[in-house]
């Protein structure tokens, strides 16, 4: 950039910044009055004015009516179309190629050991209604979020207007009548869930080794291991607030809210989905066909003494020792007895 | 072909509300909507106010059209701006990406849920066959179609609010600037069009 263009951005930033510097809008308007009988025509002042997105004066009764321009929405509208959009859909579309690479590479973690046939409670059935109302509704969310988001460019060509609109339309009532579901469930989720995700000092092993993910190798964890501790405090109780929060302000617009608002509560809302979503990508392979046992183990809320010594080994000294109060199978005719 | 624009006169705008309630009666508008506004700024500070009358300018590169979700816009031949309100999933981007306000939403249910996008069509109607009964219980007037250009500015009373080809309603701009000597400033005609050098949108193409 040339100097002189600076020096003019310059000046034209000071020019701006100077109505700011003490004078009031009387004054303002007393400048332009002033300006009509100096200058007649010369409406720069007023033009400016409008340019400001301020509220003036209209008859029509409602939400920023007055407000002539607006210029933030073409501001959302590059964030969206240009960066959230396709960074969005792009990573949750790697995110996926990973994941099968790396079930390709590494396949189904089996137990190691025979299994026992003695059945610890790991879940108790509260904790799995919990666990499985906000997976569905997550879910439900993030399908119909997907289809809004990125099913112009994706299923649009494919399955043509009429069609794409309807499963819009439905995705749209969906996403806002599961919306405070997902919300209620998670916040009983998060309280159920906070204490035993609280990081203890062995986590740090654990990540240096990565849970043993890469190598195979055995590391003793807590209840929750240091990957489901990050999934949970990053995943669950940051991103999905900020989803629940920026969504809540876009399912009300009963409220007043003004587009400035709607479209802040939108950016954040699309961030935070986007990254949530491809993080569960990994939460739900393991919790299904990336780790034997963890799906019965969420299913049914047992799992074998073998699958708890050899994934959550400090867990299961300590409800073998009696410190943590857990059921087991013997005596619970209701559990299924057949794991395996 | 021509590219249709609307234009407001600064200068001749009484704030009448005229072209609000010709909208309203041409095109029998859903309750709670108003396609056009007059908007006034410096109210009541004399010499300083000045009026503009306001509605989707039909922009050349348009925001709405970019970011709705389920591509309902779509341009005309002649630079119109339309949507298709059997598309239309109420989603409210149009309305946060617009300049001017033009998209509004009547309520479609408890908490505020919107219904179909409603804007002004330039009294161009919609997708369904012009004319027909179903076009105007939708969009309203199809008054292009018969060869007439939008109520607003037909019942301007001091046509300070110019619709039509763009060339001439800016001919007749230019002519008014060069009796008054001064103050060629045509509101909204950088957002709604761009710059005179910018190249126009390519007539009837989806973006």
């Amino acid at each position: 950039m040339k100097p002189m263009v600076v020096c003019r951005r310059l000046f034209a930033v000071a020019m701006l910044l100077l109505p700011l510097a003490g004078t009031s809008v009387a004054q303002q308007q007393e400048t332009q009055q002033q300006r009509a009988q100096s200058q007649p025509y010369n409406n720069a002042p007023t033009w400016r004015d409008v340019r400001s997105g301020k509220e003036e004066y209209t008859s029509i009764k409602g939400r920023e009516t007055g407000v002539l321009v607006q210029t933030y929405g073409e501001t959302w509208r590059q964030l969206k179309n240009s960066w959230i959009t396709p960074i969005a859909g792009w990573l949750i579309a790697a995110v996926v190629l990973v994941i099968g690479a790396f079930y390709k590479w590494r396949g189904s973690i089996k137990v190691h050991g025979a299994p026992t046939g003695r059945l610890i409670e790991r879940f108790t059935p509260f904790e799995r209604y919990t666990h499985g109302v906000v997976a569905i509704s997550f879910v439900i969310l993030g399908v119909s979020g997907l289809i809004m988001m990125v099913g112009k460019y994706v299923l649009l060509p494919v399955i043509g207007y009429t069609l794409f609109a309807w499963l819009a339309q439905l995705s749209k009532h969906s996403h806002n009548f599961v919306g405070p579901v997902f919300i209620v469930s998670l916040l009983m989720f998060i309280v159920m869930f906070l204490k035993d995700n609280l990081p203890r000092l062995y986590d740090i092993k654990w990540f240096v080794k990565l849970g043993g993910m890469i190598s195979g190798e055995h590391v003793p964890s807590g209840r929750f291991n240091a990957g489901e501790k990050v999934w949970f405090w990053s995943g669950v109780v940051v991103l999905s607030l900020l989803v629940s929060a920026s969504g809540l302000v876009l399912l009300f617009p009963n409220f007043d809210q003004v587009r400035a608002v709607m479209i802040e509560a939108n950016v954040v809302h699309m961030v935070s989905a986007g990254a949530v979503l491809a993080m569960s990508l990994g939460h739900m392979y393991l919790g299904t066909i990336g780790l034997d046992g963890a799906y019965e183990a969420m299913r049914t809320g047992y799992v074998d003494e073998t699958w708890a010594k050899e994934h959550h080994e400090y867990w299961y000294n300590d409800v073998k020792s009696g410190k943590i109060k857990a059921g087991t199978a013997i005596g619970q005719p209701a559990a299924p007895q057949a794991q395996h | 072909m021509a590219r249709m624009k609307f234009l407001c006169d600064a200068e001749r705008c009484i704030e009448c509300n005229g072209c609000v309630t010709a909208c309203k009666q041409e095109n029998e508008v859903p309750w709670g909507v108003n396609r056009r506004r007059v908007v006034t700024i410096n109210d009541g500070i004399v010499g300083a106010e000045k009026s503009i009358s306001v509605a989707c300018m039909h922009c050349s590169d348009a925001p709405c059209m970019a970011v709705c979700p389920v591509d309902c816009f779509y341009r005309t031949d002649e630079g119109v701006v339309l949507h298709d309100k059997d598309l239309c999933i109420g989603c409210g981007y149009c309305f946060y990406a617009c300049p001017f306000g033009a998209p509004q939403f009547p309520q479609a249910g408890a908490f505020g849920l919107r219904g179909k996008m409603d804007k002004c069509t330039f009294c161009a109607g919609g997708p369904e066959k012009d004319l027909s009964k179903e076009e105007f219980a939708k969009y309203g007037s199809n008054r292009l179609a018969q060869g007439k250009l939008p109520a607003c500015a037909e019942m301007c009373s001091t046509k300070a609010l110019l619709g039509g080809d763009g060339d001439v309603i800016a001919d007749i701009y230019r002519e008014r600037v060069l009796k008054r000597g001064k103050g060629s400033e045509v509101w909204g005609w950088g957002t709604a069009y761009g710059k005179p050098d910018q190249k126009a949108a390519p007539a009837g193409a989806k973006s």
